[in-house]
């Protein structure tokens, strides 16, 4: 079907590459634009539940039943970033009965599958939970890497011919006689994948139709055309432990309250959250308490949590939208469901649509919501498939394989690469050349990573999310520099060093929040080997100043 | 019945080796215990002085100029002006010839795995021919499938770096290893037992040789004798042969481990590896016996004088939870910020607070309590268990291990034979 | 294959008549596989670990253990069983718990996961685990070679039979199998009368294990002589094999039955006011270390925290070291090593520090390489050039050395020890028997 609709999408998190997946099947011309890597907003900087509709059974059951409904899609076209752990909801003895008992009701109300525990059935399924947990009901949650998934959507798009343009900040919406023709955005590095060291450019996009799913960050692009979209940002702590202790997604079973969620999420468990509304989406604080809260808080729930070891901790920012007159006072109370608004019907103003609101697990959906609308505006009458078609790596693969015959790997590697690669894993793995470890906490291997770095270029922060390399318990330390050398011959020098500082910083970031016990230690023996040893820190090539070589020692008289 | 000896030296890395050797010279009997192997094949196998002042301002030429003119509690001031030579000086005379940099005061500047030079004193004889102050051709040679050192990268990067010699690259499959994942202890067993794998090597690496005059490879020839595998490699290629030191697990930090535990046998020391010291009794003034762990048993053990060398935050020797941080041997006192968000920058190569947590001692090296005054007479600390210093961003962790090592040594020998002498 | 399997089958060497039919493992483990997810906790990557293993140095096969414990366990989600093949090449000497500056369990994680191992891949009925059973469960061979010692000590000689054990089970024909003694001590403590001292307040309880009950009695005669000299009432407690060759091979359901007669039966001595005390560091390795991680029978602690090896609990309790400096012997020269399970209590050291005192004693170091044999592991047929290879250097430092007589406390490095040079291998008791006792 042949269509001149063009449509920008402004956004690479769940929501806009979901757009963009979405109207690219249905014909549209796409262009997405993201200011950073895919998933740098909200998206990359939540805990990874797939919802089973749990959490919301009791204080908002159309967003449960939306929850339960979009569980089931993702299972089955997104299987290879899925893990399906299901839940609890323990409750411990201050929680109320009859919260609990509501708790049951609620999952029963929306169709969520749901079954009571007894505290010992509960140990036997998770056996840290404490002692003191007395029951708890067992529900469908799942665990997902959004990475993952917000990349196959991209590149699903992508291979359908969409543009998917990261390090690209809309700089301006363009506005001609009511109507948003189009946004010129700045590249970082030029268009194309990113190239540190690369001059920036400058680019107008025309469209027939611009999207703004910016997340938190709605706000901003609206204002760009003098729009006011109220989105109240608010933050929230994930806090990440080093391994799992938990393979079953466990929530605390009390009304809405901080700090009540542990989440299996690949190699770790994430603890959450917290709940405060910021003015700014880019400039918040974070905070201590936030981490001590959730560590002792949830360490009620799961005792083992007290001392174990924590790898970092990263904060993201809900994109929670509500109808000005509502007004809530807290951020809890804001609704966790999603609009749609239309800037004509709002505003006056043409050609652009803002999403809001909404959750990860919902995104498909939040995606067809759109794209309906916007095929409606220019007559188009595809249908969404978004809810049958695999995505990229999920068409139907085995886990379970002879990793050393096939790959030449060692079975718990093979194992986790194609846990991560589903059904792209032999187009990935098969390789003739050395195909050595190079992030052995997470085990990725250099194949996985050549390949990350033909999709996103010399941002090895978007080559981490695709592969979790250097999101293991040593933070990058013994990685980070092993990741940058593979950039090697297809880059250079120093786009590599380049690469390497951004990425080491960036790790650095997230542990600035475990710094105690172990990670501490980690924090002391990378800092050793960067500064000490590779002297990262002193690098003449970094601090630009020139070295009297012929000042120093070239070795003794009678050496060789 | 307590294991009694004149000197217990509690760690047993560089600084608490020095201490122990130190110690016996001067005619104490001493033991040396430690929980665990040391973080030395952690470590590149370089003995850095000081290659940076406190301020950021190096490479440093002459560390010993500049460790004059440190601050008051810097582990070299408190260690006392000779301290550092006497250390140094007794280093030179347990490695011998296998670690050069004593003909000059001047520091060398070393190529790293990631193409940066680093400031170092006293280098392994095997580094030597790579100095980058030697202005000769080099080619750089790696291997398939390891991940650490890609030589195209450091080569472009010593360009970067301004140094004064052509640099090339080279990648070779290392002879007889298929595995990807085989150790660096795998690599220098076979160079050190199998001359075939030698020659293998050399005729893999002379293709690329393009009249270089010097050829280093990351540091993997061999761990019993790498002068011979130099020297075969060096006669095979008609070039001289260095090492590029790596990070863990670190062949030259193992040489330099195997070489300091012969010499503690040679010097008499004692030495228990293995179980940690867990409890200690002490009057208000003087450590008593300390009680170490022997896989669940509890076994005490006295002496006279005590030193303290469990090392830093990596060695184990300062802990840290989510309120304080603490020394788990003595319990001494370390000054630390109470709110743990300012133990840290946020430039991830900052002036971090948590890369200077140590004991804080006094200028016989004795550890101060909160109050300022010495935790116990008979107990002194050296190496990276001291505060007061990022080791890491100074270049000085082994130059500070010596010299405190060896004054905390000498101090514990003499000040027993004083109380001997006054009973 | 099969063949070899009918033949063994016939022999129940496995059936353990201490525990009868009322053993329900149920009780004991709860069928539940160990987490150990959270020791990898105290990993910083730092791969000391990889570079203290004699294995991976010699055998590139061998990933070594930062793979095998710390990352393989990380890399676990509840559902995956998957463990790699490489776990059965660690040879279990665990030099890599006493490297680790971090406190990891290694030993402990690759224990659970070559037991994993072996019930997933390792069918009963494989030459492989048969032989493995067979090896872990010597001290059920060595009841019936010592029944008939001289009969079966021509035929483990015989070439035939070594040829025949390769070839059906690939135990290899390198090495020849240890001689049955005689007598074995438990018999000859039986004809002795049993102790020969009473006391209220010193009393030890020998853990002697098979090796020394049916091949070396007479370092167990020592351990007897010596400490009775000190005034010790010594029991000799009806007792199974510690469990160590078990471990090694991922017989973990072996290890639990024996492990627990040996808890139960100890636990009422200590209670008694008796201190258990072992000849082989192997023995007290597995009662301290090995049966606190694995097990959870009641008493497993107190045992383990009232478990020495002898000369250690002789220095801690007795002057034994200005005993010795004032005594003297005639001893030849004397080549000791330093077992892997010694070094990991920290007992690397001791008997030289003791023995070299003794006038006419002449003890030196052979280095602090591992003899390579590590228990069973240098009797597989596919390990054998393994072990050999890291056997080399201490074989090398034992030539170079003075003495042409060696010494160590464990029997398995005696046997490589005596494979390697032609040495004779005497026990540390011996030497203080010689220097202590009439």
């Amino acid at each position: 079907m042949a269509s001149s609709t063009s449509v920008v999408v402004i956004g690479g998190g769940s929501t806009g590459t979901g757009i963009a997946r979405d109207l690219t099947m249905r014909g549209l011309d796409v262009t997405l634009v993201e200011r950073g890597t895919l998933t740098d907003g909200t998206t990359g900087r939540m805990h990874g539940l797939l919802h089973s509709g749990g959490r919301y059974a009791v204080s908002d059951q159309k967003s449960a039943r939306e929850c339960i409904e979009e569980n089931r899609v993702l299972r089955d076209i997104a299987s290879h970033c899925v893990e399906e752990t299901g839940g609890l909801f323990a409750k411990l003895p201050d929680d109320g009965e009859d919260y609990f008992e509501e708790k049951l009701q609620g999952c029963r109300d929306c169709d969520i599958p749901a079954e009571v525990l007894s505290g010992d059935e509960a140990r036997k399924l998770e056996p840290f939970l404490s002692e003191d947990v007395e029951k708890a009901i067992y529900v469908p949650d799942g665990a997902v890497d959004p990475f993952r998934l917000c990349v196959a959507n991209a590149a699903d798009a992508q291979e359908r011919g969409a543009r998917i343009e990261t390090h690209a900040e809309v700089t301006d919406l363009l506005v001609e006689d009511d109507e948003v023709v189009g946004v010129e955005v700045r590249h970082e590095s030029g268009p194309g994948t990113h190239t540190h060291g690369t001059s920036g450019t400058t680019e107008e996009l025309r469209a027939d139709y611009v999207v703004n799913a910016a997340g938190a960050w709605t706000g901003e692009i609206g204002a760009m055309a003098g729009l006011d979209v109220e989105v109240r940002p608010s933050k929230g702590v994930m806090t990440i432990m080093n391994v799992r202790q938990v393979d079953t997604v466990v929530n605390r079973c009390r009304p809405k309250g901080d700090a009540d969620i542990v989440v299996p999420h690949e190699t770790t468990a994430i603890l959450g959250t917290t709940d405060e509304e910021v003015s700014d989406p880019d400039d918040y604080p974070e905070e201590q308490w936030e981490v001590d809260l959730v560590i002792d808080e949830l360490a009620k729930l799961l005792p083992i949590l007290r001392e174990a070891r924590t790898i970092r901790s990263f904060w993201g920012v809900r994109p929670l939208y509500e109808p000005p007159d509502v007004a809530s006072e807290d951020p809890t109370d804001i609704t966790r469901d999603f609009f749609l608004l239309d800037h004509a019907e709002r505003d006056g103003l043409d050609g652009l649509t803002t999403i809001v609101g909404g959750k990860f697990t919902t995104y498909r959906m939040m995606a067809e919501t759109v794209a309906d609308h916007v095929c409606e505006k220019f007559g188009v009458r595809a249908s969404c498939a978004t809810a049958d078609v695999p995505l990229p790596g999920s068409d139907d693969f085995d886990v379970l394989r002879d990793y050393m015959d096939e790959f030449g790997l060692r079975s718990p590697i093979g194992r986790r690469s194609v846990q991560r690669l589903g059904s792209r894993a032999d187009e990935v793995l098969t390789t003739d050349e050395p195909n050595p470890v190079v992030c052995e906490c997470e085990a990725v291997t250099r194949a996985e990573l050549r390949d990350a770095i033909d999709d996103s270029g010399s941002d090895l922060n978007a080559v981490r999310l695709r592969t979790r390399a250097s999101m293991g318990n040593c933070q990058g330390g013994f990685c980070c520099h092993r990741m940058a050398n593979e950039l090697a011959p297809d880059y250079d020098e120093p786009v590599a060093r380049e690469a390497l500082d951004d990425l080491y910083q960036e790790r650095w970031k997230g542990q600035r929040h475990a710094l105690w016990g172990q990670q501490l230690s980690q924090a002391m023996l990378n800092h050793a080997l960067h500064a000490t040893t590779m002297n990262r820190d002193g690098d003449p090539a970094r601090t630009g100043e020139a070295v009297a070589f012929d000042a120093f020692d070239g070795g003794s008289p009678d050496g060789d | 019945m307590a294991i009694e000896d004149d000197v217990l030296v509690v760690g047993g890395g560089l600084a608490g080796i020095t201490a122990a050797i130190a110690g016996a010279r001067e005619g104490a009997t001493v033991r040396l215990v430690s929980a665990t192997k040391s973080t030395l094949r952690q470590a590149s196998g370089l003995i850095d002085v000081l290659g940076y002042l406190p301020d950021g301002t190096g490479p440093v030429v002459d560390p010993f100029d500049a460790v004059a003119d440190l601050p008051e509690g810097h582990p070299y001031e408190r260690a006392g002006p000779d301290a550092l030579a006497d250390g140094l000086a007794l280093f030179d005379d347990l490695a011998g010839d296998h670690y050069r940099g004593s003909h000059t005061d001047r520091n060398a500047l070393v190529p790293t795995t990631g193409g940066t030079v680093k400031p170092t004193a006293r280098y392994p004889a095997t580094v030597e021919p790579g100095l980058a102050s030697r202005e000769e051709a080099t080619l750089l040679v790696g291997f398939e499938g390891t991940t650490d050192f890609e030589p195209s990268l450091a080569a472009t990067h010593l360009d970067a770096a301004g140094v004064p010699f052509e640099v090339r690259a080279a990648t070779v499959s290392f002879p007889d290893v298929t595995a990807e994942d085989a150790t660096a202890t795998r690599f220098a067993h076979l160079l050190d037992e199998d001359p075939g794998v030698r020659d293998r090597l050399a005729e893999r690496v002379k293709p690329h040789l393009a009249g270089e005059s010097r050829v280093g490879f990351p540091a993997v020839l061999g761990q019993e004798g790498p002068e011979s595998v130099r020297t075969s490699l060096a006669e095979a290629l008609g070039a001289s042969v260095f090492e590029i030191p790596t990070g863990p697990p670190s062949v030259p930090g193992l040489r330099l481990e195997n070489l300091l535990h012969d010499a503690l046998a040679d010097e008499g020391v004692r030495v228990e590896q293995g179980n940690p010291v867990v409890d200690f009794d002490a009057t208000e003034d003087r450590v008593e016996t300390v009680t170490v762990d022997r896989v669940g048993n509890r076994v005490p053990y006295a002496a006279d004088q005590y030193v303290l060398a469990t090392g830093g935050l990596v060695g184990g020797g300062v802990e840290a939870d989510r309120e304080q941080v603490s020394e788990p041997v003595f319990d001494c006192h370390v000054p630390h910020p109470a709110d743990r968000y300012e133990w840290f920058e946020d430039d991830a190569f900052g002036e971090h607070a948590f890369a200077r947590f140590g004991v804080d001692v006094d200028a016989q090296l004795r550890p101060l309590a909160a109050d300022g005054t010495t935790e116990y007479e008979n107990l002194r600390a050296a190496g990276a268990v001291l505060g007061g210093a990022d080791f890491a961003a100074e270049k000085s962790g082994s130059g500070v291990s010596l010299a405190t090592g060896f004054a905390a040594g000498r101090r514990a020998a003499t000040e027993l034979i004083h109380t001997e002498l006054r009973q | 294959m099969s063949d070899a399997t009918d033949d063994f089958e016939t022999i129940d060497v496995f059936d353990e008549e201490p525990l009868g039919d009322d053993f329900d493992p149920v009780d004991v483990f709860d069928g539940e596989d160990m987490d150990l997810r959270p020791g990898a906790d105290s990993c910083y990557k730092c791969s000391t670990c990889d570079s203290s293993c004699p294995v991976a140095e010699v055998d590139e096969d061998f990933p070594g253990p930062k793979f095998q414990g710390p990352e393989q366990w990380r890399l676990k989600r509840k559902d995956d069983v998957e463990v790699d093949s490489s776990v059965m090449k660690c040879s279990n000497c665990m030099r890599c718990d006493g490297a680790c500056p971090a406190d990891v369990p290694l030993s402990q994680m690759h224990n659970t996961a070559r037991a994993e191992y072996v019930e997933e891949n390792l069918p009963p009925f494989s030459r492989e685990y048969l032989r493995n059973r067979i090896l872990a469960n010597y001290g059920r061979l060595a009841k019936l070679g010592s029944a008939f010692p001289r009969l079966t000590n021509a035929l483990m000689g015989s070439s035939a039979v070594q040829w025949l054990n390769e070839k059906l089970l690939g135990i290899t024909s390198e090495r020849e199998f240890p001689a049955f003694a005689e007598q074995t001590f438990r018999s000859w403590w039986d004809e002795r009368g049993g102790a020969n001292v009473q006391s209220e307040d010193r009393r030890i309880a020998y853990f002697h294990g098979d090796y020394a009950n049916h091949n070396t009695p007479e370092v167990a005669k020592s351990l007897v002589r010596v400490f009775e000299h000190y005034g010790y009432e010594v029991a000799v407690p009806e007792q199974r094999c510690s469990g160590t060759p078990m471990f090694a091979n991922g017989m973990l359901d072996d290890a639990r039955r024996a492990a627990k007669f040996n808890v139960e039966t100890f636990r009422e001595l200590v209670a008694d006011g008796y201190d258990v005390v072992c000849s082989c560091t192997s023995c007290s390795m597995a009662l301290r270390q090995e049966y606190p991680e694995l097990f959870s029978f009641d008493g497993t602690a107190t045992v383990a925290a009232s478990t020495y090896e002898a000369l250690e609990y002789l220095r801690i309790h007795e002057d034994v070291a200005d005993d010795l400096a004032e005594a003297d012997a005639e001893y030849p020269d004397l080549a000791y090593h330093a077992p892997c399970h010694a070094r990991n209590q920290g007992l690397d050291t001791q008997a030289i520090e003791l023995l070299d005192g003794v006038d006419g004693v002449d003890v030196e170091d052979v280095g602090d390489s591992c003899s390579g044999i590590s228990g069973t592991y240098g009797w597989k047929a596919e390990n054998y050039d393994t072990a050999m290879q890291i056997g080399a250097e201490m074989f090398e430092h034992m030539e170079a050395v003075e003495g042409d007589t060696g010494l160590t406390e464990c029997p398995t490095c005696a046997m490589q020890m005596e494979h390697g040079t032609g040495y004779e291998v005497q026990h540390p008791l011996q030497v203080v028997e010689a220097a202590l006792c009439e």
